[in-house]
């Protein structure tokens, strides 16, 4: 029993080794002409892989093996902590063909760990001549109609479609794959790639130039994913997947030590491709079908079955799968009376190859009245591509129990009742009113002069209170005021007795200039002609008016010692003269 | 130039009397569409009106009225609070705002239970700001004219009755100084919005991926206290606060 145990466990250790190990076999081209080189390598990669000798080629009637040659490499590589490496053999022999036509590199096989592999045949044609690239033309910008069958064999654009039949809105997958063999110093999008036919969602967009080995058509190239997108099919019929442009820049190999390499530019493109779109069959298609195509899970829950009156809470719908997510409608809720459903929050996820992904459907539910409610299955309904045919998925019902509550927010059940009684709830439009724009009075410039104006009350009242002052203790400066009011009433009087040509005019005139000059240069009332004289000189009263005064002080004396008195004429020059001389006092400060 | 000027002032008080008759035309179809029942189109026209920049308590009133008749209970509410702060003592629409209150799914109530703070919410809230501003100008001048009567009649008296009066209205006249302040920055902040979606999830941080605090429905009045992207913190009357999305809810500020 034991032995047979261990030879088991030996028998799974080996099995294990064996498999973790791969062969693959490639050729630098397989289109050469009979004076050109073939190189056919045997890459042996794995984690565990042992160093053999050169693996022993079979006897080839149509090539002849030049010589061999070895390398390996080794790749180590920590993910989540876990360290694993891959060592990788390579195996290369120079062939030369010995004849032209279409020739066969049959299948090697390889025993490893007494395990037996064997490589795939490849097909290798053989033409008269070289196929080595031609001496470098003039212009540095080459487009891919006048290349050289060989830079269109070492360099070009291939589309990988992961379907190509399909239903209307089924999501495919399109990559668009750059191979090359040739030492690329720059690339470029040449122009926008219309999907007509197509709702498109990008998948990958490369932000570097990065490559990766890979074999096509038995040759090993570098390959590097220029653009992935997924395409949602919007019509049916034949769509085209539209091709890709690139400017490629190519190093150029040295030809002698003095050549330090330039670089080249190629523009190239795809071979657009074809898919089918067929419409979704409309043959026993479901009432609530909702547009979705692909393949689907529904999962639904609530976030408390044990509720108060009031409470809101979460029913959450999760549609999860590969398809069209972010294009079907949501599934439609049964109707449940004393629970009012709000507007749902949709929220979809989608994974990075853009086909699967989560649609989350939260309906916030409210339950308006105390008892037991049933929330009822939920149906999605969705075309499945892979068994083409309609699929109708349910959730569980839910038992709800609602309590009476009386939480901070009470709901109002009767609330769409009150809206509709009309009158007995909001007060009546306002009618018949002039409707203008309601102004704040703070950003009205009268308000604020209407302060300015009541402040000014302030300092006007001190100055009004000085004034009165002034006016109760200072009898000078009463008789200074008022002596102007004095000598207007006298010059009233003056001009009465001039038009009657009295001489009493005189002793008017005498009077009311005495007076007023008497008042005004704070002297008593009576004071002599000459000492008014020398009180206006002492004001400095031009010398002019100073004669004027002191003549029609001599005119008024000499007028009351003349019997006769003087004519019309005389009083009214004396008149005018007085009237002149008042005037000139006034202007005076005295 | 005394003519053209004159000219000039009159076309220009012509346009604007052209101008406000247009807007009462307006207002008139309005009341009528209203009256016809035909709501939409009576909201459809008092908005035509005051999206002509008129900031009036009335036409905020009626449009109020309109959003209720149209169920939209939360935009009712918007605007009876804008009427109630162009007129504070706006009572038909202090009346409304109180009945579309009581029916929103979240029990709310103007004033607090608070008997001081309940009475001087009724005074602050019964005193538009134009009336304010008349009272504190008659307060000003009665103050100005018992200053200037002391330096006047009173200055060589030996009476301390006017300078207490005086003292006394400087008092009010500075309390009155300071509800005006307060009126003032009420009239013009934007702090307080209303809930217009049908329901918010309240969130303790600005994002989905946080805690729910609570669910608030439409016409919820409630104060913002700071923005973060396509996020608010609100704060609501009961002193809860959380995050919720801003396109939920509108501010009560005049357009």
């Amino acid at each position: 029993m034991k032995k047979l145990l261990l030879l088991i466990l030996f028998f799974n250790t080996f099995l294990l080794l064996a498999q973790e190990i791969e062969i693959d076999s490639y050729v630098d081209k397989n289109k050469i002409g009979i004076s050109d080189m073939l190189t056919f390598t045997i890459e042996i990669s794995g984690e565990n892989v042992p160093n053999i000798s050169a693996p022993v080629l079979p006897e080839f009637n149509d090539f002849e093996n030049l010589g061999t040659s070895s390398s390996s490499s080794s790749n180590y590589s920590i993910i989540n902590g876990k360290m694993s490496s891959k060592i990788t053999r390579n195996y290369s022999y120079t062939l030369r063909p010995v004849g032209t036509g279409n020739y066969l590199i049959p299948p090697i096989t390889l025993e490893i760990q007494n395990k037996k592999f064997t490589t795939d045949p490849i097909h290798i044609q053989v033409v008269e001549g070289s196929t080595e690239p031609a001496p470098p033309a003039s212009s540095n910008f080459r487009s891919r109609t006048d290349q050289s069958s060989d830079i269109a064999d070492n360099l070009f654009l291939r589309v990988e479609i992961s379907k190509k039949n399909v239903y209307l809105s089924e999501p495919i997958i399109v990559d668009y794959k750059l191979y090359s063999r040739d030492d690329i110093a720059n690339l470029a999008f040449a122009g926008d790639t219309n999907f007509e036919g197509f709702w498109k969602e990008d998948v990958f967009t490369p932000e570097s130039i990065n490559f990766k080995q890979e074999t096509y058509r038995d040759v090993r190239y570098n390959v590097m994913l220029m653009r992935s997108v997924a395409l949602f099919p919007t019509q049916t019929g034949q769509l085209e997947i539209p091709s890709l442009s690139l400017n490629v820049d190519i190093r150029e190999k040295s030809r002698n030590f003095f050549d330090f390499g330039s670089t080249r530019r190629y523009s190239i493109q795809n071979d657009p491709e074809t898919i089918q779109v067929k419409p979704i069959p409309t043959e026993n298609r479901p009432a609530d079908y909702v547009n979705a195509v692909g393949s689907f899970q529904l999962t639904s829950g609530i976030s408390e079955t044990n509720l108060k009156v009031g409470d809101s809470f979460t029913l959450t719908i999760i549609i999860t799968g590969n398809g069209n997510l972010k294009q079907f409608d949501v599934p439609k809720l049964p109707k449940v009376t004393n629970l009012r459903f709000l507007d749902p929050e949709i929220s979809t996820e989608i994974n990075k190859n853009v086909i699967s992904g989560k649609k989350t459907i939260k309906y916030l539910i409210i339950a308006q009245e105390k008892g037991n409610y049933i929330l009822p299955a939920i149906t999605f309904t969705y075309f499945d591509t892979d068994k083409h045919s309609f699929k109708t998925l349910r959730t569980n019902p839910i038992d709800l129990a609602v309590r009476e509550g009386n939480l901070p927010f009470i709901s109002s059940s009767n609330a769409q009742s009150i809206v509709n009684e009309e009158g007995a709830d909001i007060g009546f439009v306002i009618t018949n009113k002039q409707i203008r724009s309601q102004k704040l009075y703070f950003n009205s410039f009268v308000y604020w002069l209407i302060w300015f104006i009541i402040f000014l009350f302030i300092p006007g009242s001190y100055l009004y209170s000085q004034e009165r002052d002034k006016l109760k203790t200072n009898a000078d400066y009463v008789r200074q005021k008022q002596a102007a009011k004095v000598l207007k009433k006298y010059m009233k009087q003056a001009s009465l007795l001039v038009n009657k040509n009295e001489p009493g005019f005189y002793t008017t005139v005498q009077q009311g200039l005495g007076n007023y000059l008497a008042d005004k240069l704070k002297e008593p009332r009576g004071s002599t002609t000459d000492k008014i004289i020398l009180a206006l000189t002492a004001k400095q009263v031009p010398p002019m008016l100073l004669k004027n005064v002191q003549t029609i002080f001599e005119t008024c004396d000499q007028a009351r010692f003349m019997p006769g008195g003087f004519s019309q004429e005389k009083i009214k020059l004396d008149f005018k003269l007085v009237n002149d001389t008042i005037k000139e006092i006034i202007k005076c400060k005295l | 130039m005394y003519k053209l000027m004159l000219t000039f002032v009159l076309l220009l008080t012509i346009s604007s009397v052209i101008g406000e008759n247009q807007i009462d035309d307006i207002f008139n179809q309005a009341i009528s569409s209203y009256e016809n029942r035909d709501f939409e189109s009576a909201l459809e026209k008092f908005v035509l009106i005051e999206n002509q920049g008129v900031i009036n308590a009335d036409l905020y009133y009626n449009i109020g009225n309109c959003y209720f008749r149209l169920n939209s209970i939360g935009r009712s509410i918007l605007y009876y609070k804008l009427a109630l702060k162009v007129k504070a003592d706006h009572l038909a629409a202090r009346r409304n705002l109180e009945h579309a209150l009581s029916i929103t799914k979240d029990a709310q109530k103007l004033e607090t239970e608070n008997v001081f703070r309940s009475f001087w919410l009724k005074a602050f809230n019964s005193i538009s700001l134009n009336l304010l501003a008349i009272l504190t100008l008659v307060i000003f001048f009665v103050i100005v004219v018992l200053i200037s009567m002391m330096i006047g009649i009173y200055r060589n008296r030996e009476n301390a009755i006017p300078i207490f009066v005086t003292i006394l209205f400087i008092f009010v006249f500075v309390i009155l100084l300071i509800v005006n302040v307060v009126k003032w920055q009420e009239y013009h902040s934007k702090d307080e919005a209303v809930l217009l979606s049908p329901s918010a999830l309240g969130y303790s941080g600005p994002g989905e991926d946080f805690t729910r605090v609570f669910t608030i429905h439409e016409g919820i009045i409630f104060n913002i206290e700071k923005e973060d992207g396509s996020w608010c913190l609100i704060k609501l009357k009961n002193g809860l606060g959380g995050w919720i999305k801003k396109d939920t809810f509108e501010v009560v500020k005049f357009r």
